[in-house]
Protein backbone atom coordinates (compact mmCIF):
# COMPACT_ATOMS: atom_id res chain seq x y z
CA UNK A 1 0.00 0.00 0.00
CA UNK A 2 2.78 2.25 0.53
CA UNK A 3 4.41 2.15 -2.39
CA UNK A 4 1.00 2.57 -4.30
CA UNK A 5 0.32 5.90 -2.55
CA UNK A 6 3.91 6.64 -2.29
CA UNK A 7 4.01 9.81 -4.52
CA UNK A 8 0.59 10.93 -2.60
CA UNK A 9 1.97 9.94 0.83
CA UNK A 10 5.64 12.14 0.03
CA UNK A 11 3.38 15.44 -0.99
CA UNK A 12 1.08 15.03 2.22
CA UNK A 13 4.67 14.70 4.32
CA UNK A 14 5.71 17.48 3.02
CA UNK A 15 2.83 19.79 3.42
CA UNK A 16 3.09 18.79 6.62
CA UNK A 17 6.66 19.90 7.50
CA UNK A 18 6.08 23.13 5.90
CA UNK A 19 4.34 25.13 8.83
CA UNK A 20 7.54 24.12 10.64
CA UNK A 21 10.53 24.67 7.69
CA UNK A 22 8.92 27.54 6.15
CA UNK A 23 8.76 29.18 10.29
CA UNK A 24 12.40 28.35 10.77
CA UNK A 25 13.49 29.71 7.54
CA UNK A 26 11.59 32.85 7.54
CA UNK A 27 12.63 33.68 11.17
CA UNK A 28 16.52 32.37 11.11
CA UNK A 29 16.76 33.18 7.73
CA UNK A 30 15.48 36.65 8.43
CA UNK A 31 17.88 36.77 11.49
CA UNK A 32 20.95 36.44 9.51
CA UNK A 33 20.19 38.11 6.49
CA UNK A 34 18.87 40.91 9.31
CA UNK A 35 22.22 40.62 11.20
CA UNK A 36 24.25 40.64 7.40
CA UNK A 37 22.31 43.75 6.56
CA UNK A 38 23.18 45.93 9.96
CA UNK A 39 27.01 45.07 9.30
CA UNK A 40 27.49 46.13 6.19
CA UNK A 41 24.34 49.34 6.05
CA UNK A 42 25.53 51.69 8.82
CA UNK A 43 21.92 53.85 10.50
CA UNK A 44 21.64 56.17 7.46
CA UNK A 45 25.00 56.00 5.96
CA UNK A 46 26.51 54.09 2.63
CA UNK A 47 27.07 50.69 2.85
CA UNK A 48 30.04 49.48 3.00
CA UNK A 49 32.63 46.94 5.12
CA UNK A 50 33.51 49.74 7.84
CA UNK A 51 32.48 47.74 10.76
CA UNK A 52 33.81 44.02 9.21
CA UNK A 53 37.29 46.83 9.67
CA UNK A 54 36.99 48.09 12.45
CA UNK A 55 35.78 44.70 14.32
CA UNK A 56 39.02 43.01 12.41
CA UNK A 57 41.39 45.40 13.73
CA UNK A 58 40.22 46.14 17.27
CA UNK A 59 42.61 44.28 19.71
CA UNK A 60 40.09 44.26 22.32
CA UNK A 61 37.74 41.90 20.14
CA UNK A 62 40.88 39.35 19.35
CA UNK A 63 41.26 39.30 23.14
CA UNK A 64 37.07 38.70 23.49
CA UNK A 65 37.83 35.87 21.08
CA UNK A 66 40.56 34.76 22.61
CA UNK A 67 39.09 34.47 26.10
CA UNK A 68 35.56 33.04 24.48
CA UNK A 69 37.03 30.40 22.96
CA UNK A 70 39.58 29.33 25.99
CA UNK A 71 36.27 29.35 28.34
CA UNK A 72 33.92 27.74 26.26
CA UNK A 73 36.70 24.75 25.14
CA UNK A 74 37.51 24.59 28.24
CA UNK A 75 33.40 24.13 29.90
CA UNK A 76 33.29 21.61 27.28
CA UNK A 77 36.08 19.48 27.54
CA UNK A 78 35.68 19.06 30.87
CA UNK A 79 31.73 19.11 31.14
CA UNK A 80 32.35 16.03 28.72
CA UNK A 81 34.68 14.25 30.27
CA UNK A 82 32.98 14.21 34.03
CA UNK A 83 29.65 13.82 32.53
CA UNK A 84 31.09 10.33 30.79
CA UNK A 85 32.64 9.14 34.02
CA UNK A 86 29.48 10.05 35.85
CA UNK A 87 27.06 8.62 33.42
CA UNK A 88 29.62 5.39 33.60
CA UNK A 89 29.40 5.36 37.53
CA UNK A 90 25.24 5.96 37.43
CA UNK A 91 24.44 3.42 34.59
CA UNK A 92 22.83 0.82 36.82
CA UNK A 93 21.37 3.21 39.33
CA UNK A 94 17.76 3.65 39.58
CA UNK A 95 15.40 6.31 39.04
CA UNK A 96 15.49 8.56 42.62
CA UNK A 97 19.74 8.71 41.50
CA UNK A 98 19.30 9.86 37.87
CA UNK A 99 16.19 12.35 38.75
CA UNK A 100 18.73 14.04 41.23
CA UNK A 101 21.96 14.05 38.55
CA UNK A 102 18.87 15.99 35.90
CA UNK A 103 17.96 18.27 38.62
CA UNK A 104 19.93 21.11 37.79
CA UNK A 105 19.25 21.06 33.64
CA UNK A 106 15.68 23.02 33.89
CA UNK A 107 17.30 25.24 36.38
CA UNK A 108 18.29 28.56 34.30
CA UNK A 109 21.78 29.70 33.70
CA UNK A 110 20.99 32.91 35.22
CA UNK A 111 19.81 31.49 38.47
CA UNK A 112 22.80 29.13 38.83
CA UNK A 113 25.22 32.48 38.14
CA UNK A 114 23.61 34.03 41.09
CA UNK A 115 23.90 31.51 43.13
CA UNK A 116 27.93 31.09 42.53
CA UNK A 117 27.98 35.06 43.32
CA UNK A 118 25.77 34.59 46.43
CA UNK A 119 28.41 31.71 47.60
CA UNK A 120 31.20 31.92 46.00
CA UNK A 121 32.02 36.00 45.61
CA UNK A 122 34.57 38.14 48.21
CA UNK A 123 32.18 38.15 51.62
CA UNK A 124 30.06 34.96 50.17
CA UNK A 125 29.03 32.62 52.10
CA UNK A 126 31.58 29.56 51.86
CA UNK A 127 34.28 33.08 52.85
CA UNK A 128 32.12 32.99 56.02
CA UNK A 129 32.16 29.28 56.71
CA UNK A 130 35.43 28.39 55.42
CA UNK A 131 37.26 31.65 56.68
CA UNK A 132 39.22 32.50 53.47
CA UNK A 133 38.42 31.08 49.68
CA UNK A 134 42.06 29.99 48.48
CA UNK A 135 41.34 31.36 44.94
CA UNK A 136 39.21 34.27 43.09
CA UNK A 137 35.99 32.46 41.72
CA UNK A 138 33.89 35.11 40.67
CA UNK A 139 34.96 37.88 38.49
CA UNK A 140 38.13 36.72 38.45
CA UNK A 141 40.72 37.13 35.17
CA UNK A 142 40.75 33.59 34.08
CA UNK A 143 37.51 33.20 34.38
CA UNK A 144 37.21 30.12 36.88
CA UNK A 145 33.46 31.37 37.47
CA UNK A 146 32.11 31.30 34.36
CA UNK A 147 33.24 27.06 33.76
CA UNK A 148 32.40 26.60 36.75
CA UNK A 149 28.86 28.07 36.48
CA UNK A 150 28.85 26.02 32.96
CA UNK A 151 29.70 22.61 34.50
CA UNK A 152 27.04 22.88 37.15
CA UNK A 153 24.60 22.95 34.28
CA UNK A 154 25.88 21.02 31.78
CA UNK A 155 27.46 18.04 32.98
CA UNK A 156 23.93 16.83 34.18
CA UNK A 157 22.27 17.77 30.18
CA UNK A 158 25.19 15.57 29.29
CA UNK A 159 24.70 13.15 31.83
CA UNK A 160 21.15 13.09 30.69
CA UNK A 161 21.62 12.37 27.36
CA UNK A 162 24.55 9.97 27.60
CA UNK A 163 21.79 7.55 30.04
CA UNK A 164 19.29 7.91 27.81
CA UNK A 165 21.69 6.05 25.08
CA UNK A 166 23.43 3.58 27.26
CA UNK A 167 19.90 2.13 27.94
CA UNK A 168 18.72 -1.82 27.52
CA UNK A 169 20.42 -2.45 24.20
CA UNK A 170 24.05 -1.19 25.76
CA UNK A 171 23.28 -3.26 28.74
CA UNK A 172 22.43 -6.08 26.59
CA UNK A 173 25.30 -6.03 24.14
CA UNK A 174 27.62 -5.18 26.86
CA UNK A 175 26.77 -8.62 28.51
CA UNK A 176 26.57 -10.32 25.17
CA UNK A 177 30.35 -8.99 25.07
CA UNK A 178 31.26 -10.27 28.63
CA UNK A 179 29.85 -13.82 28.27
CA UNK A 180 31.74 -14.49 25.35
CA UNK A 181 35.26 -13.20 26.90
CA UNK A 182 35.77 -9.73 25.76
CA UNK A 183 37.92 -7.60 28.39
CA UNK A 184 36.45 -4.78 30.12
CA UNK A 185 38.81 -2.28 28.52
CA UNK A 186 38.17 -3.64 24.91
CA UNK A 187 34.85 -3.31 26.27
CA UNK A 188 34.54 0.44 26.97
CA UNK A 189 36.67 0.72 23.55
CA UNK A 190 34.12 -1.55 21.26
CA UNK A 191 30.85 -1.30 23.17
CA UNK A 192 30.84 2.12 25.57
CA UNK A 193 32.47 3.86 22.90
CA UNK A 194 30.04 4.11 19.85
CA UNK A 195 27.01 3.88 21.95
CA UNK A 196 27.74 6.96 23.61
CA UNK A 197 30.08 8.81 20.99
CA UNK A 198 27.01 9.84 18.65
CA UNK A 199 24.83 11.58 21.89
CA UNK A 200 28.14 12.84 23.29
CA UNK A 201 29.16 14.71 20.36
CA UNK A 202 26.03 16.19 19.40
CA UNK A 203 25.89 17.32 23.44
CA UNK A 204 29.28 18.87 23.60
CA UNK A 205 28.09 20.87 20.08
CA UNK A 206 24.82 21.85 21.65
CA UNK A 207 27.00 23.27 24.86
CA UNK A 208 30.19 24.94 23.16
CA UNK A 209 27.85 26.63 20.53
CA UNK A 210 25.94 27.68 23.76
CA UNK A 211 28.89 28.86 25.74
CA UNK A 212 30.42 31.01 22.75
CA UNK A 213 26.95 32.63 22.78
CA UNK A 214 25.30 33.37 26.02
CA UNK A 215 26.47 36.47 28.03
CA UNK A 216 24.26 36.51 31.21
CA UNK A 217 26.73 34.27 32.80
CA UNK A 218 30.06 36.34 32.49
CA UNK A 219 28.10 39.60 32.92
CA UNK A 220 27.24 37.91 36.27
CA UNK A 221 30.06 36.34 37.49
CA UNK A 222 33.14 37.28 34.46
CA UNK A 223 36.05 39.96 34.88
CA UNK A 224 35.25 43.17 33.68
CA UNK A 225 38.22 42.55 30.66
CA UNK A 226 38.25 40.71 28.69
CA UNK A 227 34.63 40.29 27.83
CA UNK A 228 33.16 37.36 26.02
CA UNK A 229 32.55 37.75 22.37
CA UNK A 230 28.52 38.54 23.33
CA UNK A 231 29.64 40.63 25.70
CA UNK A 232 31.59 43.08 23.40
CA UNK A 233 28.72 42.94 21.41
CA UNK A 234 27.01 44.33 24.09
CA UNK A 235 29.10 46.98 24.91
CA UNK A 236 29.47 47.99 21.17
CA UNK A 237 25.67 48.46 20.77
CA UNK A 238 25.48 50.63 23.76
CA UNK A 239 28.40 52.63 23.28
CA UNK A 240 27.53 54.03 19.76
CA UNK A 241 24.35 54.23 18.25
CA UNK A 242 25.13 54.90 14.88
CA UNK A 243 28.30 52.56 14.41
CA UNK A 244 27.76 50.16 17.08
CA UNK A 245 25.10 47.87 16.01
CA UNK A 246 26.68 47.16 13.01
CA UNK A 247 30.55 46.27 15.03
CA UNK A 248 27.81 43.97 16.81
CA UNK A 249 25.97 42.11 14.40
CA UNK A 250 29.38 41.76 12.58
CA UNK A 251 30.80 40.11 15.88
CA UNK A 252 27.65 37.93 16.41
CA UNK A 253 27.64 36.60 13.06
CA UNK A 254 31.30 35.85 13.29
CA UNK A 255 30.71 33.71 16.16
CA UNK A 256 27.51 32.35 14.52
CA UNK A 257 30.09 31.27 11.66
CA UNK A 258 32.27 29.51 13.66
CA UNK A 259 29.94 27.48 15.68
CA UNK A 260 28.34 26.16 12.49
CA UNK A 261 31.66 25.51 11.07
CA UNK A 262 32.90 22.95 14.32
CA UNK A 263 29.20 21.79 14.05
CA UNK A 264 29.63 20.58 10.70
CA UNK A 265 33.25 19.08 11.43
CA UNK A 266 32.10 17.33 14.79
CA UNK A 267 29.03 16.33 12.52
CA UNK A 268 31.69 14.50 9.78
CA UNK A 269 34.10 13.19 12.65
CA UNK A 270 30.28 11.62 14.56
CA UNK A 271 29.57 10.30 10.91
CA UNK A 272 25.84 9.93 12.70
CA UNK A 273 24.50 12.97 13.94
CA UNK A 274 21.60 11.54 15.35
CA UNK A 275 23.55 8.53 17.00
CA UNK A 276 20.45 6.33 15.59
CA UNK B 1 22.44 -5.54 44.92
CA UNK B 2 24.04 -1.68 45.53
CA UNK B 3 26.28 -1.37 48.48
CA UNK B 4 24.27 0.60 51.01
CA UNK B 5 27.06 2.71 52.03
CA UNK B 6 26.75 4.61 49.22
CA UNK B 7 23.63 6.18 50.25
CA UNK B 8 24.71 8.26 52.60
CA UNK B 9 27.15 9.82 50.88
CA UNK B 10 25.41 10.64 47.54
CA UNK B 11 23.09 11.99 50.19
CA UNK B 12 25.58 14.33 51.32
CA UNK B 13 26.59 15.28 48.21
CA UNK B 14 22.87 16.13 47.02
CA UNK B 15 22.98 18.08 50.00
CA UNK B 16 26.12 20.00 49.15
CA UNK B 17 25.67 20.50 45.39
CA UNK B 18 21.80 21.31 45.43
CA UNK B 19 19.94 21.88 48.22
CA UNK B 20 22.09 24.06 50.49
CA UNK B 21 22.84 26.55 47.63
CA UNK B 22 19.06 27.17 47.07
CA UNK B 23 17.92 27.05 50.87
CA UNK B 24 20.75 30.05 51.17
CA UNK B 25 18.83 31.87 48.68
CA UNK B 26 15.58 31.37 49.99
CA UNK B 27 17.14 33.20 53.45
CA UNK B 28 18.95 35.96 51.01
CA UNK B 29 15.53 36.60 49.71
CA UNK B 30 14.20 37.33 53.06
CA UNK B 31 16.91 38.77 54.43
CA UNK B 32 16.48 42.36 54.90
CA UNK B 33 19.63 42.75 56.66
CA UNK B 34 22.93 40.31 56.32
CA UNK B 35 26.66 41.96 56.86
CA UNK B 36 29.66 39.71 56.43
CA UNK B 37 31.03 37.82 57.85
CA UNK B 38 27.43 36.81 60.29
CA UNK B 39 26.64 33.46 58.77
CA UNK B 40 22.95 34.09 59.97
CA UNK B 41 21.29 37.63 58.69
CA UNK B 42 20.72 39.94 61.37
CA UNK B 43 17.11 40.92 60.11
CA UNK B 44 14.87 39.31 58.44
CA UNK B 45 11.92 41.13 56.26
CA UNK B 46 10.14 41.36 53.22
CA UNK B 47 11.84 44.12 51.48
CA UNK B 48 12.93 42.31 48.78
CA UNK B 49 9.49 40.80 48.17
CA UNK B 50 7.55 44.39 48.24
CA UNK B 51 10.49 45.69 45.62
CA UNK B 52 9.89 42.33 43.30
CA UNK B 53 6.23 42.43 43.15
CA UNK B 54 6.64 46.31 42.56
CA UNK B 55 5.94 48.03 39.72
CA UNK B 56 8.43 47.34 36.66
CA UNK B 57 9.41 44.18 37.98
CA UNK B 58 6.06 42.32 38.74
CA UNK B 59 5.00 43.33 35.05
CA UNK B 60 8.10 41.77 33.89
CA UNK B 61 6.61 38.45 35.42
CA UNK B 62 3.23 38.99 33.66
CA UNK B 63 5.45 39.45 30.61
CA UNK B 64 7.72 36.28 30.61
CA UNK B 65 4.93 34.07 31.20
CA UNK B 66 2.83 35.33 28.79
CA UNK B 67 5.18 35.50 25.90
CA UNK B 68 6.45 31.77 27.04
CA UNK B 69 2.96 30.51 27.44
CA UNK B 70 1.89 32.27 23.73
CA UNK B 71 5.49 31.02 22.33
CA UNK B 72 5.02 27.62 23.00
CA UNK B 73 1.26 27.12 22.33
CA UNK B 74 2.15 27.93 18.67
CA UNK B 75 5.31 26.06 18.59
CA UNK B 76 3.51 22.76 19.66
CA UNK B 77 0.37 23.50 16.82
CA UNK B 78 3.31 24.18 14.11
CA UNK B 79 5.83 21.46 15.59
CA UNK B 80 3.20 18.62 15.88
CA UNK B 81 2.66 17.81 11.94
CA UNK B 82 6.38 18.02 11.40
CA UNK B 83 7.34 15.93 14.55
CA UNK B 84 4.95 13.47 13.04
CA UNK B 85 6.49 12.82 9.60
CA UNK B 86 10.08 12.57 10.96
CA UNK B 87 9.58 10.69 14.33
CA UNK B 88 7.51 8.05 11.92
CA UNK B 89 10.74 8.16 9.62
CA UNK B 90 8.42 8.87 6.67
CA UNK B 91 10.91 11.27 4.84
CA UNK B 92 13.58 9.39 2.81
CA UNK B 93 16.09 11.93 3.42
CA UNK B 94 15.88 13.44 6.81
CA UNK B 95 19.24 15.04 6.81
CA UNK B 96 18.51 18.70 5.26
CA UNK B 97 15.44 19.04 7.55
CA UNK B 98 17.27 18.15 10.80
CA UNK B 99 19.98 20.30 9.88
CA UNK B 100 17.55 23.62 9.33
CA UNK B 101 16.17 22.64 13.05
CA UNK B 102 19.57 22.42 14.44
CA UNK B 103 20.83 25.40 12.85
CA UNK B 104 19.31 27.92 15.40
CA UNK B 105 20.32 25.81 18.53
CA UNK B 106 23.76 26.61 17.54
CA UNK B 107 23.52 30.73 17.35
CA UNK B 108 22.95 32.52 20.08
CA UNK B 109 19.81 34.31 20.85
CA UNK B 110 21.36 37.65 21.38
CA UNK B 111 22.42 37.45 17.32
CA UNK B 112 19.16 36.29 16.40
CA UNK B 113 17.37 39.35 18.63
CA UNK B 114 19.99 41.71 16.68
CA UNK B 115 19.10 39.94 13.43
CA UNK B 116 15.64 40.66 13.76
CA UNK B 117 15.67 43.89 15.34
CA UNK B 118 16.55 45.37 11.83
CA UNK B 119 13.04 44.39 10.24
CA UNK B 120 10.54 44.28 13.85
CA UNK B 121 11.37 48.07 13.64
CA UNK B 122 10.37 48.70 10.43
CA UNK B 123 7.24 46.37 10.70
CA UNK B 124 6.79 47.77 14.45
CA UNK B 125 6.64 44.84 16.02
CA UNK B 126 9.81 45.65 18.26
CA UNK B 127 8.74 45.40 22.23
CA UNK B 128 5.49 44.14 21.24
CA UNK B 129 4.82 40.41 22.51
CA UNK B 130 4.10 39.12 18.56
CA UNK B 131 7.68 40.34 18.49
CA UNK B 132 9.07 38.84 21.48
CA UNK B 133 6.85 35.82 20.65
CA UNK B 134 8.17 35.44 16.85
CA UNK B 135 11.79 35.99 17.98
CA UNK B 136 11.50 33.29 20.78
CA UNK B 137 10.03 30.58 18.25
CA UNK B 138 13.33 30.66 17.15
CA UNK B 139 14.96 28.72 18.86
CA UNK B 140 11.35 27.23 21.17
CA UNK B 141 9.98 25.77 17.49
CA UNK B 142 13.26 23.23 16.79
CA UNK B 143 13.23 21.85 20.92
CA UNK B 144 9.50 21.24 20.58
CA UNK B 145 9.86 19.65 17.23
CA UNK B 146 12.66 17.41 18.38
CA UNK B 147 11.22 16.33 21.80
CA UNK B 148 7.89 15.92 20.11
CA UNK B 149 8.82 13.42 17.51
CA UNK B 150 10.73 10.74 20.19
CA UNK B 151 6.65 10.62 20.99
CA UNK B 152 5.52 9.33 17.21
CA UNK B 153 6.38 6.02 15.90
CA UNK B 154 5.12 2.15 15.16
CA UNK B 155 3.57 1.67 18.60
CA UNK B 156 1.63 5.09 18.64
CA UNK B 157 0.44 4.54 15.19
CA UNK B 158 -0.50 1.06 15.91
CA UNK B 159 -2.77 2.33 18.43
CA UNK B 160 -4.33 4.93 16.97
CA UNK B 161 -5.24 2.28 14.26
CA UNK B 162 -6.89 0.12 17.00
CA UNK B 163 -8.95 3.20 17.62
CA UNK B 164 -9.80 3.81 13.51
CA UNK B 165 -10.76 0.22 13.55
CA UNK B 166 -13.42 0.84 17.01
CA UNK B 167 -14.73 3.71 14.37
CA UNK B 168 -13.07 6.99 16.07
CA UNK B 169 -13.41 9.60 13.67
CA UNK B 170 -10.44 11.50 13.43
CA UNK B 171 -10.91 14.13 16.04
CA UNK B 172 -12.16 11.67 18.45
CA UNK B 173 -9.12 9.21 17.86
CA UNK B 174 -6.87 12.64 18.17
CA UNK B 175 -8.71 13.62 21.98
CA UNK B 176 -9.34 9.98 23.27
CA UNK B 177 -6.15 8.20 21.65
CA UNK B 178 -3.20 10.04 20.41
CA UNK B 179 -3.00 12.83 22.95
CA UNK B 180 -3.54 10.48 25.69
CA UNK B 181 -0.77 7.85 24.59
CA UNK B 182 1.77 10.73 23.40
CA UNK B 183 1.00 12.64 26.62
CA UNK B 184 4.55 12.39 28.55
CA UNK B 185 6.51 13.54 25.05
CA UNK B 186 4.36 16.28 24.99
CA UNK B 187 4.52 17.24 28.29
CA UNK B 188 8.64 16.93 28.21
CA UNK B 189 8.19 19.26 24.64
CA UNK B 190 5.67 21.88 26.46
CA UNK B 191 8.23 22.24 29.71
CA UNK B 192 11.44 22.62 27.91
CA UNK B 193 10.03 25.07 25.16
CA UNK B 194 8.37 26.92 28.22
CA UNK B 195 12.07 26.78 30.01
CA UNK B 196 13.66 28.17 26.70
CA UNK B 197 11.53 31.35 26.38
CA UNK B 198 11.22 31.62 30.21
CA UNK B 199 15.02 31.73 30.65
CA UNK B 200 15.76 33.33 27.31
CA UNK B 201 18.16 36.71 27.61
CA UNK B 202 19.33 37.54 24.56
CA UNK B 203 16.48 37.90 22.26
CA UNK B 204 14.71 39.57 24.75
CA UNK B 205 17.60 41.87 25.42
CA UNK B 206 17.82 43.06 21.99
CA UNK B 207 14.23 43.21 20.92
CA UNK B 208 12.69 44.19 24.05
CA UNK B 209 12.75 47.96 23.46
CA UNK B 210 12.86 48.69 27.57
CA UNK B 211 9.81 46.30 27.72
CA UNK B 212 10.19 44.38 31.22
CA UNK B 213 11.12 40.55 31.07
CA UNK B 214 12.05 38.70 33.70
CA UNK B 215 15.91 37.66 33.36
CA UNK B 216 16.35 41.67 31.61
CA UNK B 217 15.31 42.67 34.71
CA UNK B 218 16.85 40.44 37.12
CA UNK B 219 20.51 40.56 36.05
CA UNK B 220 21.30 44.42 37.39
CA UNK B 221 19.81 43.09 40.90
CA UNK B 222 22.59 40.42 40.80
CA UNK B 223 25.04 43.03 41.81
CA UNK B 224 23.40 45.75 42.88
CA UNK B 225 20.97 44.76 45.47
CA UNK B 226 21.45 40.87 46.42
CA UNK B 227 17.91 40.28 48.67
CA UNK B 228 15.86 41.54 45.30
CA UNK B 229 18.07 39.41 43.37
CA UNK B 230 17.65 36.60 45.25
CA UNK B 231 13.38 37.04 45.36
CA UNK B 232 13.13 37.18 41.79
CA UNK B 233 15.42 34.17 41.64
CA UNK B 234 13.25 32.23 43.37
CA UNK B 235 9.82 33.05 40.88
CA UNK B 236 12.45 32.53 38.42
CA UNK B 237 13.00 28.82 39.53
CA UNK B 238 9.45 28.31 40.18
CA UNK B 239 8.29 26.85 36.27
CA UNK B 240 11.66 24.74 36.91
CA UNK B 241 10.47 23.44 40.16
CA UNK B 242 6.82 22.71 38.55
CA UNK B 243 9.21 21.36 35.31
CA UNK B 244 10.62 18.55 37.59
CA UNK B 245 7.69 17.47 39.72
CA UNK B 246 5.73 17.03 36.64
CA UNK B 247 8.49 15.45 34.18
CA UNK B 248 8.94 12.77 37.45
CA UNK B 249 5.48 11.85 37.74
CA UNK B 250 4.95 11.66 33.67
CA UNK B 251 7.95 9.16 33.99
CA UNK B 252 6.19 6.19 33.92
CA UNK B 253 5.39 5.94 30.27
CA UNK B 254 1.78 4.39 29.20
CA UNK B 255 3.57 3.39 26.03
Amino acid sequence: MRVVAGGHRAGRDRLMLAPAVLTILLLFGGALAGAVRTSLVPLGGEAGTDAWRTLLSDGEFRDAVRFTLRTAAISTVLAGVLAVLLAWAARRSGTAVRALLALPVPVPHLLVATLAVLWLSPGGLAERILGSLPVDLVHDQEGAGIVLVYLYKEIPFLVVLLLAAMGQGYRERDEAAAAIGVSPRQRLRWVLWPTIRGPLIVGCIIVFAYVVGAFEVPLVVGPSYPPTIAEYALQRSDADLIAGPGIAAAALLSTAAASMLLAALAVRVAKDPQGA
Amino acid sequence: MRSRARRPALAVVAATVLALPLLALVLRAFADEWRAPALLPQRLGLRGVRVAFGGETGAAFVNSAQVALLTVAIALVIAWPAARVLGERRLRRPGPVFLLLAMPLLIPSYAVGTGLTEWFIRLGLDGTTPGLVAAHLTTVLPYVTLVLLSGFGPRLSAVEEMGSVLGLSPVRRLWLVTIPAAAPTIGAAVLLGFLVSWSDYGASLALGAGRPMLPVVLLPFVGGDPQVAATLTLLFLAPAVAALVLTVRAGRRPL
